[in-house]
C-alpha cells in the first residue's frame, strides 16, 4: 500500500508503510474504550474518594501498588538499554532503543497517573518535595521517579520531533539535534536515577520492621530487597522489550529487528536472571533462618495459608526464575523463537509474582498473635483504572509506531514477514 | 524536662465494655460512618476479643484494647512517611500525626505492625445539626488522610494553656488524662509518665506480669499490658499467627 | 534582529530565576497548600466559650453522675463524676455517646397519629376524650421520679391504673415483696459487703447497674486474682458457636447450664445446701421439690458438680444470688442461703417505698394507655386500648396509635431516684443542660396541660428537697461529703443538688426485713431463654436508639453486635 494515498500520509515517514487510517482507527477503538473506562473509574475515585476501591485499613496497598511496581520493573528496559548502548557501547542494541524509550515513558507515566489516583489527597503530592523525609524510601522513590519521568520525556521528545511534519520546523529540528547530543548524558542520569528508585521500591518493603515477612537485613541502610529489586528489574526489562517487540511484529506483520537482537537481549536477561535467582535464594535462606526467627516469626507461619503456601516460593524462584534463566542463556533454546518468547514471558511473570507477593501477601499475613489471614479482591474501579493504563499504553505506542521512526535504524524496516 | 507518656493496661480488668472506644471517638470527632465496616472504620481505640481457643469450662477470653503504641525505637511509621507528616514529639514521646500534611499514601499503615492506623475512606459527615456536638479542641479530618491515636493531644494543649495561665512551667498531671483512660470504668487503662520512676505506670511497666505486643520487633512500644494469666501474656508474640479472635456483628 | 537560540535560552533562564525571587510562586504554593488542607465541606466544631456543667445521665434508671462540656450552649463531650459515691466517675459506652443523641436522625419531632402527621392539639383532644370515656392506664419506666408522681396523681384522680415496666434488676426483687410484704422498690443488693456473688445469667459486668458500682468493685477485689476477695460465679447457658458473655468470660467461675434451667439449678443448689446441712438452721428455707439428681438432669451438670457448687457458694460468706428476671426459684435460694435481709445479701434500703403494679400483664378495662418515654422501646402493652406513646426517638415498628415527641437527652429537668439495685437510698436532681426544642413535650407536661391542677415537676422536686432537709438523715456528696444534719438551710441543700451533688441515705441495717416462705415457689414457665451470649445490653436501658458513636462501635469493629430491636 503506497503511503501517499492515506489521509494522514503527511505525518507518516516517507517510504514507511502503514495500514490505512480507517483500519488503524479500528485497531485503536477498543483500546480507546478501555482507556475511557479507565478514566471514568479513576474519575470516580477522585470524586468520591478511595471508598470506591476495595482497599481497606488492612489492605492499604492493593492492585494499584502491585501494578505500579510491576510496570516500573518491566519498564526498566528503557534505562537499561540506554545504559548498555551509550555507556557500555553495545551498539548492536541500538535498533530497539527508541521503542524502549517509548515503552519506558508509557510505563512510568502510567504508573505516576495511577499513583495520583491511589493517594488520598493528590493535590498534596508536592508536599513530599517540600518536606522530604530523608529516612523514607518513599521520598527517594518520589524524587527519583519524578526526575526519571522528566528524563524519559526528554528522551522521548527527540523521537517525537523526528516526525515528518514536525521536522519541517527548523527550530524543532535544531532543538532535536541539540537534544540528541544530550542523550548519552540523559542515559547516564537515567541509569543513576533508575538504579536508585528501582532499589528504593524494593527498599519500601525491606525496611518494614513491622512486617517480618517483608523485612530484610542488608548493607548499611539498604535492605537486601533494594538490590534484589534492581537485579530483577534489569533482568526483566530486556525480556519485556522482547515480548513487546514480538507483539508489535505480530500485529504489524513485519520483522522490525533482527532475530539476533532478540537473542542478545534474551541472553542479557537470562544472565541477570540467573544472578538474581542466586542472590534471591541466598537472601531467602538468610531471611527464613535468621532474620525472621530473630524477631519471633517462624518461617512456617507464612506459608500455612492456602493458596499462599510454599509452592508460591517455588514458583517464583524455580519456575519463573531458574527455568527462564536457563532457556534464555542456553543457545539451543534461545535460538527458537517460541521458546525464547515463552522464557521471556516466564521471566516477566516471575518479576510480577515477586511484586505481588511483597505487596499483597505481606499485608494478608497476620502480625499480632490474634490477627487473621486476610483476603482482598480489587473492585472494578481498580481493575478498570489499570486497564486504562494498558489502553493508554497501547494507544501511545501505536501512535508512536505509526508516526515516528521507532525502528527506523533497522535496515529491515520495510520487510514483510511472509504469511502475515 | 521531657516526659515519656505511656500506658499500662491491665487485661485482667478489662471487661470489653467499649466505653473507651466511644469516649475516644467522641473526643476525636470521629464520624459515625454508616457505610463503614470493621476494616474500613475509624477506630483509633479498638478493643479486640481473644479466646484461648478452648471450649466448655476451660474456655477463657480476654479483651485487648489496641491503639497506637507510640513506639520509641525506630518508630516504623515515622521513618517511612515521605513528607514527615508523623513525628515523635521529643517533649512527650507522643507520636504525632498531622492529617493536614498527610498525602494519604498509606505507607505508614503498611508499616505499623499493630494495625493502629486508620484511613479516612470517606469524608466525615454527621446527621444534620450533630456538628454542634463536635469537640472544639480537635479538627475534623477530611477524607484521604491517615489518622490514629495521638494521646488526646488536645487535652495536653489545654493542660499546658491552663498551667501557662497560672504562671506555671509544668502541667498538673490531673489536667491531662486521655479520654480512654478517663472513660474506663474499671481503671484498666492507666496513663502516666514512663520517665518518672515513681509513676504507677512506670512501676506497672516493670512488673513481672507486664508485656508489650510484638516486643521482639524492637519498636519499643510505650503501651504495656499486664495479666496474671500466662496464656494472655503469650499473646504478646506472634505464634501460629492464626489467633482465635472472637468476632460479633 | 534575529532571535537566536541563545536569546531564547537566556530569556528562559533569566525569567525563571527572576520569578523565583518574586513572592509569586511561593505565595501560590502556600495558597495551594492551605487550600488543599481546608476543604470547606468538612464540618467544623462550634466555636464559643467552653464551660463544664454537671448533671446525671438519664438513659437508664442508674443515673450515673455526668459532667458535660458545653461550647456555645451545646454539649460537646461528657465524662463521669468521680465524687459520685456509686458511679465513681464511670459511665457506660452509651453514656459517652449520649450527648449526640438529640441529633439522631430518628429523633421524633412531630406528633404522629397512626403514620400520619398530627399535632399536639389533636393529641390532647384525643386523650382528653379518652379520659372522659373510660379509665386510663399509665406505664412508667422509671418510677420514683417527680414526673412519676405527676403521672400517678393523674390516674389516681381518675380511678385509673399506674403500672411500671421494670428492668431485670428490679424484676428479680419482686418475689421478696410477696414473701415479706416489703415493696420491691424498697429492696436492694448489698454487693459491697458480699464475698460471693452467684449470678444466674445477670450481666453483672456489662450493663447491670451503674458500671462504676459492681464492675469497679469486681475490678478492685477480683480481677486477675487467683483467690479473689469477691468471688463472682456466673451461671449461664453457653450457646454453641458464640462466645461467652463478658461476665462469664471474666467471672471467677463459669457454670454452664442448659438454657432455661436456671431455676432447676437454684432448686438443686438449695436442696444440696439443705441435705448436706451446709446452711445454718436459722436460715433454713423451704425444701425444694427437686432432688439434686433431678436438678442435674435438667441442668446438664453432674450431681457432684452441683454439690461442689453448693459448697463453694457458702465457702466465703456473705453470699447472694442474683437473677436476671423474676424467677422466684433464685429468690428462694437466697432465702435458703440466709441472704434475704442479711448483710451482703438482699437488704431493705428505705422505709417509704411503695408497691407497683407491673405493666407486663394484660391491661384490660382501659380506654387508653399512656406510655412514658422512660419505658423501654421493646415494651408492647398487652391491650386493645388506644396507646399514646411518648418517645424522643422513633425506634421503628411501634404499635402505638399516637407517637408523641418527648424531650431528648438532658433537655428537661428531672430527678434521679434510687437506682434499682442500689443498697442505699439515693436522690439527685438532673437539671436540663440544653433547651428543649419547641415541638417536644414530656408526658408530665402533657398531663399538666389536660389537668391544670397538677403540680409541676419543678415544684415536686422542691418539695422533695424540703423533705430531705427536714429528715436530717443521710449525706450530701458534692465536692465533699456533708451530713445533711450539718447543712444550714434547705436552699443550700437544693443549691448543692442542682449543682450535681447526690444525696445518699443511711446504710441498711440487717434484719430490716424478713421473708416468710413455707413452700418452694412454683417456677412456672417464666424461665425464658437466657440472653444471647455476648449481647448484654441491659434491658433497663430505655432509649429506642443507640447513640451514633455506639452504633459506630458495633459497625466499625467486631466487638459487639447491635442489640436486637435497637435501630442504629
Amino acid at each position: 500500500m503506497a503511503s501517499t494515498a492515506m489521509a494522514d500520509s503527511r505525518w507518516i515517514a516517507r517510504g514507511a508503510e502503514r495500514t490505512p487510517l480507517p483500519q488503524f482507527l479500528l485497531w485503536l477503538a477498543p483500546w480507546a474504550v478501555i482507556l475511557a473506562l479507565g478514566i471514568y473509574a479513576a474519575g470516580l475515585c477522585l470524586y468520591y474518594g478511595l471508598n470506591q476501591t476495595n482497599l481497606d485499613n488492612r489492605f492499604a496497598f492493593g492492585l494499584w501498588i502491585f501494578l505500579d511496581l510491576g510496570i516500573i520493573a518491566l519498564g526498566a528496559g528503557a534505562f537499561f538499554t540506554g545504559f548498555l548502548v551509550y555507556i557500555l557501547k553495545r551498539t548492536e542494541l541500538q535498533p530497539i532503543l527508541n521503542s524502549a524509550v517509548v515503552l519506558g515513558f508509557i510505563c512510568y507515566s502510567g504508573a505516576v497517573a495511577v499513583l495520583m489516583v491511589d493517594v488520598g489527597q493528590p493535590l498534596r503530592a508536592w508536599f513530599t518535595f517540600w518536606h522530604p523525609n530523608a529516612h523514607s524510601m518513599l521520598t527517594e522513590v518520589t524524587f527519583c521517579i519524578s526526575c526519571y519521568l522528566l528524563v524519559l520525556s526528554l528522551e522521548y521528545v527527540p523521537i517525537l520531533l523526528r516526525n515528518r511534519q514536525l521536522r519541517k520546523l527548523p527550530s524543532f529540528l535544531v532543538f532535536e539535534h541539540q537534544l540528541h547530543k544530550l542523550v548519552p548524558v540523559l542515559a547516564g542520569v537515567g541509569t543513576l536515577l533508575s538504579f536508585f528508585h528501582q532499589g528504593s521500591l524494593g527498599g519500601l518493603y525491606g525496611v518494614l520492621r513491622g512486617r517480618p515477612f517483608a523485612f530484610r537485613e542488608g548493607f548499611l541502610i539498604w535492605p537486601s530487597t533494594f538490590f534484589l529489586f534492581i537485579l530483577s528489574a534489569i533482568a526483566s526489562g530486556p525480556s519485556f522489550l522482547i515480548l513487546v517487540t514480538a507483539a508489535v511484529e505480530k500485529v504489524t506483520g513485519r520483522r522490525l529487528v533482527p532475530q539476533e537482537l532478540f537473542q542478545r537481549l534474551g541472553f542479557i536477561s537470562g544472565v541477570l536472571l540467573a544472578i538474581y535467582v542466586a542472590a534471591k535464594s541466598i537472601d531467602t535462606l538468610i531471611w527464613l533462618n535468621v532474620t525472621s526467627p530473630s524477631v519471633g516469626f517462624a518461617p512456617w507461619q507464612y506459608y500455612n495459608y492456602k493458596p499462599f503456601g510454599l509452592p508460591i516460593l517455588f514458583l517464583e524462584i524455580v519456575v519463573f526464575g531458574l527455568l527462564p534463566a536457563f532457556l534464555l542463556t542456553y543457545r539451543r533454546s534461545a535460538k527458537r523463537r517460541g521458546l525464547l518468547l515463552s522464557a521471556a514471558a516466564l521471566a516477566c511473570a516471575g518479576i510480577l509474582l515477586n511484586r505481588f507477593v511483597l505487596t499483597v501477601q505481606t499485608l494478608a499475613l497476620p502480625t499480632l498473635a490474634f490477627d487473621d489471614f486476610l483476603h482482598y479482591t480489587p473492585s472494578w474501579q481498580e481493575v478498570a483504572s489499570f486497564g486504562g493504563v494498558i489502553g493508554y499504553g497501547v494507544i501511545v505506542y501505536s501512535l508512536s509506531y505509526r508516526y515516528l521512526p521507532l525502528f527506523a535504524q533497522s535496515k529491515g524496516e520495510n520487510t514483510h514477514v511472509s504469511g502475515s | 524536662m521531657s516526659a515519656r507518656y505511656g500506658m499500662a493496661i491491665d487485661l485482667d480488668r478489662c471487661t470489653g465494655c467499649g466505653a473507651c472506644m466511644v469516649a475516644c471517638a467522641a473526643e476525636n470527632n470521629a464520624p459515625p460512618l454508616p457505610q463503614a465496616t470493621p476494616r474500613t472504620g475509624l477506630t483509633s481505640m479498638l478493643v479486640r476479643q481473644v479466646s484461648n481457643g478452648m471450649e466448655g469450662a476451660a474456655r477463657r477470653e480476654v479483651f485487648i484494647p489496641i491503639m497506637c503504641m507510640h513506639c520509641e525505637h525506630e518508630t516504623p511509621c515515622v521513618s517511612v512517611c515521605p513528607q514527615q507528616a508523623v513525628e515523635v514529639d521529643k517533649a512527650t514521646g507522643i507520636v504525632m500525626q498531622m492529617p493536614q500534611r498527610c498525602l494519604g499514601c498509606r505507607y505508614c499503615m503498611t508499616a505499623c505492625p499493630y494495625h493502629a492506623r486508620y484511613f479516612n475512606w470517606w469524608d466525615p459527615a454527621w446527621p444534620a445539626g450533630m456538628e454542634k456536638s463536635l469537640n472544639p479542641g480537635v479538627a475534623a479530618r477530611m477524607r484521604g488522610v491517615v489518622e490514629k491515636c495521638n494521646m488526646c493531644h488536645a487535652r495536653l494543649h489545654s493542660a499546658r494553656a491552663k498551667a501557662a495561665a497560672a504562671g506555671k512551667r509544668e502541667i498538673d498531671p490531673a489536667d491531662y488524662i486521655p479520654a480512654c483512660v478517663e472513660a474506663c470504668p474499671t481503671e484498666a487503662i492507666r496513663f502516666g509518665n514512663l520517665a518518672d520512676e515513681n509513676d504507677p505506670v512506670s512501676r506497672d511497666a516493670h512488673s513481672p506480669d507486664a508485656f508489650r505486643m510484638l516486643a521482639r520487633l524492637d519498636t519499643e512500644p510505650k503501651l504495656y499490658y499486664k495479666s496474671k494469666e500466662a496464656w494472655v501474656r503469650e499473646l504478646a508474640e506472634s505464634k501460629s499467627g492464626r489467633g482465635p479472635e472472637v468476632k460479633h456483628g | 534582529m534575529k532571535v537566536t537560540r541563545r536569546d531564547l535560552l537566556l530569556l528562559g533562564a533569566a525569567g525563571t530565576a527572576g520569578l523565583v525571587v518574586t513572592p509569586v510562586p511561593w505565595k501560590l504554593l502556600d495558597d495551594v497548600s492551605i487550600w488543599s488542607q481546608n476543604w470547606p465541606w468538612i464540618p467544623q466544631p462550634t466555636r464559643g466559650p467552653v464551660e463544664v456543667k454537671q448533671s446525671f445521665c438519664t438513659l437508664c434508671p442508674n443515673g450515673c453522675g455526668m459532667r458535660v462540656r458545653m461550647a456555645a450552649g451545646w454539649p460537646v463531650g461528657v465524662a463521669g463524676v468521680s465524687s459520685h459515691p456509686i458511679s465513681r466517675g464511670a459511665l457506660c459506652p452509651l453514656g459517652y455517646g449520649a450527648h449526640q443523641l438529640n441529633w439522631h436522625p430518628q429523633r421524633l419531632r412531630t406528633v404522629r397519629h397512626r403514620a400520619n402527621s398530627s399535632s399536639w392539639g389533636e393529641a390532647r383532644a384525643a386523650f382528653a376524650k379518652a379520659c372522659s370515656e373510660g379509665r386510663i392506664a399509665i406505664v412508667d419506666g422509671q418510677p420514683g421520679r417527680a414526673a412519676s408522681s405527676v403521672m400517678k396523681t393523674f390516674v389516681q384522680k381518675r380511678d385509673g391504673s399506674y403500672r411500671v415496666a421494670l428492668g431485670p434488676e428490679s424484676q428479680a426483687l419482686a418475689p421478696y415483696e410477696i414473701w415479706s410484704g416489703v415493696p420491691a422498690a424498697a429492696l436492694g443488693y448489698d454487693l459491697e459487703n458480699a464475698q460471693t456473688v452467684v449470678s444466674f445469667g445477670a450481666p453483672l459486668l456489662d450493663g447491670w447497674g451503674s458500671p462504676g458500682r459492681f464492675t469497679r468493685l469486681w475490678a478492685e477485689r477480683a480481677a486477675g486474682m487467683a483467690d479473689p476477695q469477691l468471688r463472682l460465679i456466673q451461671v449461664e447457658a453457653s450457646l454453641s458457636g458464640t462466645s461467652l458473655s463478658r461476665t462469664a468470660a471474666r467471672a471467677w467461675q463459669w457454670v454452664p447450664v442448659r438454657a432455661g434451667a436456671e431455676g432447676a439449678l437454684a432448686a438443686g443448689l438449695a436442696r444440696a445446701l439443705l441435705d448436706e446441712h451446709l446452711v445454718s438452721v436459722s436460715a433454713r428455707g423451704p425444701m425444694p421439690p427437686l432432688t439434686v439428681a433431678q436438678a442435674a438432669e435438667q441442668t446438664g451438670l453432674s450431681t457432684g458438680a452441683i454439690v461442689d457448687l453448693a459448697r463453694t457458694m457458702i465457702a466465703r460468706p456473705p453470699v447472694v444470688a442474683i437473677a436476671n428476671d423474676g424467677n422466684p426459684a433464685i429468690a428462694a435460694l437466697n432465702v435458703v442461703l440466709g441472704a434475704a435481709g442479711a448483710r451482703g445479701g438482699i437488704v431493705r434500703r428505705s422505709k417509704h417505698a411503695e408497691s407497683y403494679a407491673s405493666a407486663e400483664g394484660v391491661i384490660d378495662s382501659a380506654r387508653a394507655v399512656l406510655i412514658d418515654s422512660t419505658v423501654p422501646w421493646d415494651f408492647t402493652p398487652k391491650t386493645d386500648a388506644e396507646v399514646f406513646r411518648f418517645a424522643a426517638w422513633d425506634g421503628g415498628s411501634s404499635k402505638a396509635d399516637w407517637l408523641l415527641p418527648a424531650p431528648g437527652f438532658l433537655e428537661e429537668l428531672t430527678d434521679v431516684p434510687t437506682a434499682p439495685a442500689s443498697a442505699v437510698e439515693t436522690y439527685a436532681v438532673a437539671p436540663s443542660l440544653v433547651k428543649a426544642p419547641p415541638e417536644v413535650q414530656s408526658a408530665a407536661q402533657f398531663l399538666g396541660g389536660i389537668d391544670p391542677a397538677s403540680i409541676t415537676v419543678e415544684k415536686i422536686i422542691h418539695t422533695r428537697c424540703d423533705d430531705l432537709f427536714r429528715g436530717r438523715a443521710g449525706t450530701l456528696h458534692g465536692q465533699e461529703a456533708t451530713p445533711v444534719a450539718k447543712v444550714e438551710s434547705v436552699q443550700k441543700l437544693e443549691e448543692q443538688l442542682w449543682k450535681g451533688a447526690v444525696w445518699i441515705g443511711e446504710p441498711p441495717r440487717s434484719g430490716d426485713f424478713r421473708c416468710e416462705l413455707k413452700e418452694w415457689p412454683a417456677t412456672g414457665s417464666s424461665a425464658r431463654v437466657v440472653n444471647r451470649s455476648s449481647v448484654n445490653w441491659s434491658r433497663a436501658w430505655l432509649a429506642p436508639v443507640l447513640p451514633p458513636l455506639v452504633s459506630k462501635l458495633c459497625q466499625e469493629s467486631s466487638l459487639r453486635e447491635a442489640p436486637e430491636r435497637r435501630n442504629s
